[in-house]
């Protein structure tokens, strides 16, 4: 299976970019007051490329023997993974006011970045990973 | 004589002809099973086997599971070899091995092609020579053979314990460490495996077939199809034309004559007095429900150890949740819920049929409802104490594993679903009672919901025929008629009889056209139904009738499924005939998702397998579980939700539906399937396919060939399926939570107003 390695991985990083730039491109629409927000076609690609990085991100663990709840990093990213789904939810449908909205958003897209941060350093803390090391 | 009269008669005829040929063919299952012997001896005197060792060992392979860790004679699970297929192949070049170096000094594996030719050659009469002693009861094997027989022995004794030379392919077989306790305990159970293998290559007449008709095909010692393998193939292929033909012929002439009734103006279910019992159906479906959910996380689980042989994510579930039982609780629940499912609808229909509650019925009905959550727990933990090893053999068989699929809880446990099921009739029964005794036009379809109940009682009891040391070709027998008559036959009678009743309740279908449509249905598919039994048994240890008689009628059993399309559109037009009956719009998608997956699932991916020709090389392979997965779900499952649906919606007449949930779960589910017998099931099963064709059977079971790659890439790629199926469920199970709880409710005048008006 490791074989597949640099496949599996490149899958998983593209899955992710595609992801955020759905959400934000449905962030931006949410903004422009679209009612393409929700629209099913971009509902529906989101779903599909979620499904793809979460397989491809479920292969990787299982080949490197890394694993939430065991290797610290990806504890921090799969909790900030649930942060994100839940501000995503909120800024797309399911906030009552503009505010919080617009607030659960840049949340989300602050969230998504640490995430970034936290894969690339492969460390819980991120882009403050020298200070712990 | 009336239609309906000589339907019956029909009906009555066909199940006489049936379960004579039945029962008399499984009397000469029992007289050709390959021989049970007291002992096996070396030509140099030395005991190589005892019966108890046989006997012992058998014990000890059911109690880790049995057919849920690995399979014998093709039957069982798929990540661990057929071991009787592997230990005829590893024993086989153990014995090559053996004559290499005595002929030429250096192993088979480095001859070169023309002398290890020969030596196949000379092995093959040697190791299919039947030395079975039927007056001392022994089978003699030559000492060169017992030495070959140790070898394989010691690495079995190896393999279920927790030596460090064989850790690599316990991973690869999801066994956890010391999957068997003891030295001893592993020395028999390679006993077991030898005696199967002996009779899987053994001839049970000279120059003839062997005791498996053959099976598995393995080129090394000779074993390949049969010619009546071949012919009943051809034949079976021919009777599904000629059925085909037949029943085309029957619908030109006969079929969509009655016009339907002109719909009421208001669902008449609507009036439908709720009675205290029927109320008390309700918790039937919770558990349903839940049993669902937990039955996908376990086959996700059972899913995951192909990956991972003994891990989940960096945990060691294989020490607390090995994959056997994982399978074992992830199979008997698929049947528990769907059979709960339409347990609860038989008993909220019954009341509804009659219009009668008995006494106490409602003190009966949550009365089988707590044995049926007794009976689940305790057999479950029955289950874990005996795969851990923990239970010993003495009380294996009675409280833990008997590791026969599908009927694998312990005999106590098989005892109490029994009453349990008994009891079921009996509420089934006092509360049919007076539309039993009406005589009227719906009388022939409550008698055969009746009379389906009945069976489904009894029947179950096939699956108490056996004891603990029943010879394995005749605990066969009796295990598929619970599989294959109990669940596919009797439980099927059950369900059109259900759907017919609520159409005809509903004011859709007349009565007697119903009924008579019912009783065709029947009399078609229990014709290819009951003797279609034997298509499970080609390899069991039968002889050639057997594979005759499965081939020919179960390919008739897919006669009725060529023409489904017809009962998939009467089933949506039903939908369509009134604006009220959109109340039902989700139950009747669900019966028409049924049609499909009984084309694709037990129609087209059941053809494929069941051929004596194509189950020769196909059978435990993954187009095994591309067939279960598709016709169980997809057929039964799919009915369990649609009866479930249909009850509830009785249930809660006032509240409303949310239509967006239903759907999403309704093309979730269907589309997850799909995705999981497409790509993973459907493409691993033909690579299997291909590797068994090209290099014999035990191959394409093996852990050199399933550790390849692209077969982790594939199973990897039942996740999105898998994901996508789950939601499903997640939506369905919150759809009737929120049914409960916080519902939303609609005055029932105003419905009823805008239904009347349109």
């Amino acid at each position: 299976m490791i074989a597949y390695y640099p496949q599996i991985k490149a899958v998983h990083v593209h899955a992710i970019g595609l992801s955020f730039a759905i959400f934000f491109l449905r962030g931006l629409l949410m903004l422009a007051r679209s009612r393409f927000t929700n629209h099913a076609a971009l509902r529906y690609t989101s779903y599909t490329v979620d499904t793809v990085l979460l397989t491809a991100a479920l292969m990787l663990a299982t080949m490197l023997h890394q694993y939430p709840f065991v290797h610290h990093w990806l504890t921090a990213k799969v909790l900030l993974l649930v942060a994100y789904i839940v501000l995503g939810v909120l800024a797309l449908k399911r906030a009552k006011t503009r505010q919080a909205q617009i607030l659960a958003f840049v949340a989300a897209c602050l969230t998504f970045a640490m995430m970034f941060a936290i894969a690339r350093a492969h460390h819980w803390a991120g882009p403050f990973a020298s200070l712990f090391r | 004589m009336s239609q309906t009269r000589r339907l019956w008669w029909g009906l009555g005829a066909l199940l006489v002809a049936s379960f004579s040929v039945l029962l008399y063919m499984g009397g000469e299952i029992h007289r050709a099973a390959p021989p049970m012997p007291e002992a096996v001896v070396a030509d140099n005197g030395e005991t190589v086997f005892t019966r108890a060792d046989i006997e012992t060992g058998r014990t000890v392979w059911q109690s880790f599971g049995g057919q849920q860790l690995g399979s014998i004679w093709g039957h069982g699970a798929l990540v661990a070899p057929d071991w009787s297929a592997d230990w005829l192949h590893r024993e086989a070049v153990a014995w090559l091995d053996l004559r290499a170096q005595q002929a030429y000094g250096k192993p088979y594996a480095e001859l070169g092609a023309g002398d290890r030719a020969r030596l196949e050659a000379e092995l093959k009469p040697d190791i299919r020579r039947n030395t079975w002693d039927g007056n001392a009861k022994t089978i003699t094997v030559p000492a060169e053979r017992a030495q070959a027989i140790a070898e394989v022995q010691s690495h079995y004794v190896s393999l279920f314990g927790d030596a460090a030379d064989t850790a690599a392919l316990r991973e690869t077989y999801a066994m956890k460490n010391n999957t068997v306790d003891t030295p001893e305990h592993r020395r028999q159970l390679a006993a077991f495996f030898f005696w199967t293998s002996w009779a899987a290559v053994t001839e049970r007449t000279p120059g003839e077939a062997s005791y498996t008709n053959n099976w598995p095909y393995e080129p090394l010692v000779g074993n390949a199809p049969t010619s009546s393998n071949f012919m009943w193939t051809v034949f079976s292929v021919l009777f599904l034309i000629a059925g085909i033909g037949l029943l085309g012929w029957h619908y030109a002439v006969y079929h969509g004559k009655d016009k339907a009734p002109p719909p009421p103006a208001t669902d008449p279910l609507r009036s439908l007095v709720l009675t205290p019992s029927m109320k008390a159906t309700a918790k039937y479906f919770w558990v349903v429900l839940a049993l669902f959910l937990v039955q996908i996380f376990l086959g996700a689980t059972t899913a995951h150890y192909q990956v991972e042989g003994q891990e989940f994510y960096g945990i060691q579930l294989a020490e607390y949740l090995p994959y056997s039982l994982t399978r074992s609780w992830h199979t008997q629940l698929a049947v528990l819920w769907i059979a709960t499912a339409w347990l609860g609808t038989g008993l909220f229909i019954a009341p509804a049929i009659s219009g009668h509650e008995p006494k106490f019925q409602r003190a009966g009905v949550n009365f089988l409802f707590v044995c049926l959550l007794i009976i689940v727990v305790g057999a479950f933990v029955g289950q874990w104490f005996a795969v851990m090893q923990k239970m010993g053999l003495a009380h294996n068989f009675w409280f833990g594993h008997q590791g026969w699929e599908y009927v694998d809880i312990g005999r106590f446990w098989q005892i109490f679903l029994f009453v349990g099921l008994m009891l079921w009739l009996a509420l089934m029964g006092r509360a049919l009672w007076p539309a039993l005794k009406r005589r009227d036009e719906m009388s022939s379809i409550v008698g055969l919901q009746f009379l389906s109940t009945v069976a489904i009682g009894l029947f179950y009891a096939a699956g108490l025929m056996w004891g603990e040391h029943t010879h394995i070709s005749d605990v066969e027998y009796w295990r598929w008629w619970v599989v294959h008559l109990w669940v596919e036959g009797f439980f099927e009678v059950f369900a059109v009889a259900v759907m017919s009743f609520l159409f005809v309740k509903l004011g859709l279908v007349r009565g007697s056209s119903a009924t008579a449509n019912v009783l065709f249905a029947t009399i078609i598919f229990l014709s290819g139904g009951v003797l279609g039994t034997f298509h499970h048994l080609y390899f069991t240890g039968t002889t050639t009738g057997v594979v005759a008689l499965g081939a020919s009628f179960s390919a008739l059993e897919v006669v009725p499924l060529a023409f489904i399309g017809i009962e998939a559109y009467e089933t949506y037009m039903h939908s369509q005939a009134t604006p009220w009956m959109a109340r039902y719009r989700w139950p009747i998608m669900f019966f028409i998702a049924v049609s499909f997956w009984n084309l694709v699932g037990a129609g087209l991916f059941g053809f494929l397998i069941n051929t004596p020709l194509a189950l020769y090389y196909m059978q435990g392979l993954n187009l095994t579980p591309l067939h279960g997965h598709t016709a169980l779900f997809g057929v039964y499952g799919m009915l369990g939700i649609g009866l479930m649906l249909f009850s509830i919606r009785c249930l809660k007449p006032d509240a409303i539906w949310n239509e967006g949930r239903l759907r999403a779960s309704f093309w979730t589910l269907n589309i997850g399937l799909s995705l999981m017998a497409l790509l993973t099931l459907l493409p691993m099963g033909l690579l299997q396919l291909n590797a068994a064709l090209e290099n014999g059977y035990w191959y394409a079971r093996s852990a050199e060939f399933m550790g390849k790659p692209i077969f982790d890439l594939l199973v990897w790629l039942r996740v999105p399926g898998d994901t996508i199926f789950s939601v499903g469920a997640l939506i369905l199970a919150w759809f009737v939570f929120r049914l409960w709880v916080a519902p939303r409710n609609a005055p029932l005048a105003i419905e009823d107003g805008e239904a009347a008006r349109s």
